[in-house]
């Protein structure tokens, strides 16, 4: 089946979706003439204006984002001969739950956040997991409204927490655009001998050694975590880990790195203890068989529980 | 006893500018606590409130994800055994259902504990939008709120306005709309508004009330040559109570039927007074009028083309931001400056009113 590319477009109400979604489509460098599916499951203030495109095959359908079925989405794409999808998202509903209900075919290409900065610290406060959701799957955000000379830092800071690797873009009032060129080093050197994780710093590690496990192939790391047992293998393997919570009580999860050690059945479940482990990246069941960190421990020591014991970024 | 009352509204909706308004002109002298489930742009500034004597205490679960009911209820309890204040101000989170916060409250509310006020605060320019695409937590804060308080209605055009006020309204027939820029209003007309007494039903009945004394004042039109006037203000003997026009029946038939099995007076009342057979129009509006509009109007309303109109009464807001009162009575208008209302209103009392072309005379 052939793919079918999806461009796909978050960010809450009024925050310039549309407005960028038609200047793009006004232009001949993306707008060549593809057969382009425009979904739009959110109706702002702006309109779209087909009149400007350079090539006049685009077509707009209006959907439910919440109940919109997968033979919908496959039917429309069909019925249109459609080359590529782009989609306007709800920013109060859930990314992935859309996701999850693409046709097989269709390939998320790019997802792009856009952000009113006069408003998404304030929405960050109060709707956390809706910020963090849009931040988490985009390749780049778009802070726009941004007065010229204004303290950047804060918005920089958000959409890293958020994703390491996120590009971000700030719109000025006066018309103006620039990337944001800040670095943000690891708080961690990882090109140490043994790469020591301070327990303020497991959810940050755990995240950069689950996206780039390759990174850290052949490596040493120490770190503190609970003992969590897996199901498949209680005898030669254990999951060292941290509770981490990424926007507030309802939302915490334990992050664990599946482990090598032939002890493990004397451990005990939930204790601290200090792990020192070599680094592979490998498939394995706890990532749905994608390569992802597998740890072989040097050294299991009980150890004090980390203070606090949840995790954040 | 406590009373509860609860403001919710999206966020960015002006939820804490109107709690502080309140707070200064309507609140003081009552022992408060000001429950905060939000974290918003503008905070209460600390120093204030405490100089008001008032509470704050903030719950930080303020985001969609987290289960308000069981935590906040405990809260709740416990601010009221600790602090036992008059008044419980709530600002729930702006993405939460306002009907869950009430259904939080009403577990604690019993005979010292009453629900208040619930209010939803929406940004006037943002109605349309906001509905379709935030669905159910914007419509349920709509949907529940027993009072409707506009934000920045100054700030969009008057189409606009009117549309989002008929939206709001399919989606909640019963709540009073405040329409009026805040700063035009007093926390006092807005505490009334909250309290529904700034109803159009509760104008018309005054009206209703008012036309009835009016009509027993101008007895030396009435030709039956008694003097009603003192009677009717004691009772007027005939064993039935006018004011039971108050009670909203509008067709005056009762009263009328009554008079006819006899009122004591000897007299037939019914053949002059056709016109107590009376029905009363009264619509809110948030449109802009001008004097020279509204006299037009009220000059035109003695046509008989609109029916037979014995008085028409109303506040509307001017296109300069000043307020339109007028008091119309056949062949005499009156039509002058006065204060802000919540809202615009008109209302007409008469028979055979032809309401669709009054309506389309003052064009709402």
């Amino acid at each position: 089946m052939t793919q079918i590319p999806v461009y796909t477009f978050t960010g809450f109400l009024d925050s310039g979706k549309t407005k960028f979604i038609q200047e793009t489509l006004e232009d001949p460098r993306f707008n060549g003439g593809e057969r382009t599916l425009l979904l739009v499951f959110e109706e702002g203030e702006e309109e779209y204006d087909f009149s400007t495109y350079p090539h006049k095959n685009v077509y707009l359908e209006v959907l439910d984002q919440q109940t919109v079925e997968p033979k919908t989405l496959q039917a429309l794409a069909k019925k249109y001969k459609a080359q590529r999808i782009v989609a306007e998202l709800n920013g109060m509903q859930m990314v992935g739950d859309l996701y999850s209900r693409f046709p097989e075919e269709w390939v998320v290409a790019q997802e792009v956040m856009f952000a009113d900065s006069t408003t998404i610290m304030t929405y960050n406060a109060n709707m956390r997991n809706l910020v963090m959701d849009k931040l988490v799957g985009a390749q780049m955000v778009v802070f726009n409204r941004v007065t010229p000379g204004a303290d950047t830092l804060p918005l920089h800071k958000l959409a890293r927490a958020a994703n390491r690797r996120i590009d971000i873009l700030y719109d000025y009032t006066d018309g103006t655009t620039a990337f944001d060129e800040l670095q943000d080093p690891l708080p961690f050197d990882i090109n140490a001998p043994v790469i020591e994780i301070k327990d303020e710093d497991y959810a940050l590690w755990y995240r950069d050694v689950t996206e780039e496990p390759q990174k850290y192939a052949g490596k040493t790391v120490r770190f503190k975590g609970q003992v969590a047992m897996l199901r498949r293998d209680r005898n030669t393997m254990f999951a060292p880990g941290r509770f981490v919570m990424t926007c507030c009580e309802a939302d915490i999860e334990f992050f664990g790195v599946p482990c090598r050690y032939p002890n493990s059945r004397e451990l005990k479940p939930r204790s601290w203890v200090m792990v020192e482990a070599t680094v592979t990246a490998e498939k394995h069941a706890v990532y749905q068989n994608e390569l992802g960190p597998v740890l072989t421990a040097i050294r299991v020591e009980p150890a004090n529980p980390a203070d606090p014991e949840v995790a954040t970024f | 006893m406590t009373k509860i009352d609860i403001y919710s509204g999206f966020l960015g909706a002006g939820k804490t500018t109107l709690i502080k308004k309140l707070l200064q002109e309507a609140y003081q002298g009552q022992k408060l606590v000001l429950i905060e489930n939000e974290f918003g742009e503008i905070g209460i500034d600390g120093g204030f409130l405490q100089d008001a004597g008032i509470n704050i205490r903030e719950m930080n679960s303020g985001c969609i994800c987290c289960s308000l009911v069981g935590d906040f209820g405990k809260a709740l309890t416990q601010v009221i055994a600790d602090y036992h204040p008059d008044r419980i101000v709530i600002e729930p989170s702006g993405v939460g259902k306002l009907s869950d916060v009430v259904g939080a409250v009403n577990k604690v509310t019993g005979e010292d504990v009453t629900l208040g006020y619930t209010v939803a605060v929406v940004d006037a320019g943002k109605v349309k939008s906001y509905s379709k695409n935030f669905g159910e937590f914007y419509n349920n804060q709509v949907q529940t709120a027993s009072t409707i308080i506009l934000s920045r209605t100054d700030a969009i055009p008057q189409d606009k306005l009117d549309k989002a006020v008929e939206l709001l309204r399919e989606l909640n027939p019963q709540a009073t709309i405040v329409t009026t820029p805040w700063n035009a209003l007093t926390g006092a007309q807005i505490v009334e508004a909250m309290e529904g007494k700034a109803t159009l039903a509760a104008e018309l009945a005054q009206m209703e009330q008012e036309h009835h004394h009016h009509h027993h004042d101008h007895e030396e039109d009435c030709g039956c040559g008694h003097h009603h006037d003192h009677d009717h203000e004691e009772g007027c003997g005939c064993g039935h109570h006018h004011h039971d026009h108050e009670e909203g029946c509008g067709c005056g038939h009762h009263h009328h039927h009554d008079h006819e099995e006899g009122c004591g007076c000897g007299h037939h009342h019914h053949d002059h007074h056709a016109d107590e057979v009376f029905t009363s129009w009264g619509v809110e509006t948030a449109r802009k009028f001008t004097k020279e509009q509204i006299t037009q109007a009220l000059e035109a309303l003695d046509s008989g083309k609109y029916g037979t109109v014995l008085r028409a009464k109303g506040i509307v807001e001017a296109q300069d931001g000043t307020w339109i009162h007028f008091d119309h009575v056949p062949q005499e208008a009156d039509v002058r400056t006065g204060s802000a209302a919540i809202t615009g209103k008109v209302c007409v009392i008469g028979a055979q009113l032809n309401e669709a072309e009054i309506a389309a005379l003052f064009g709402v």
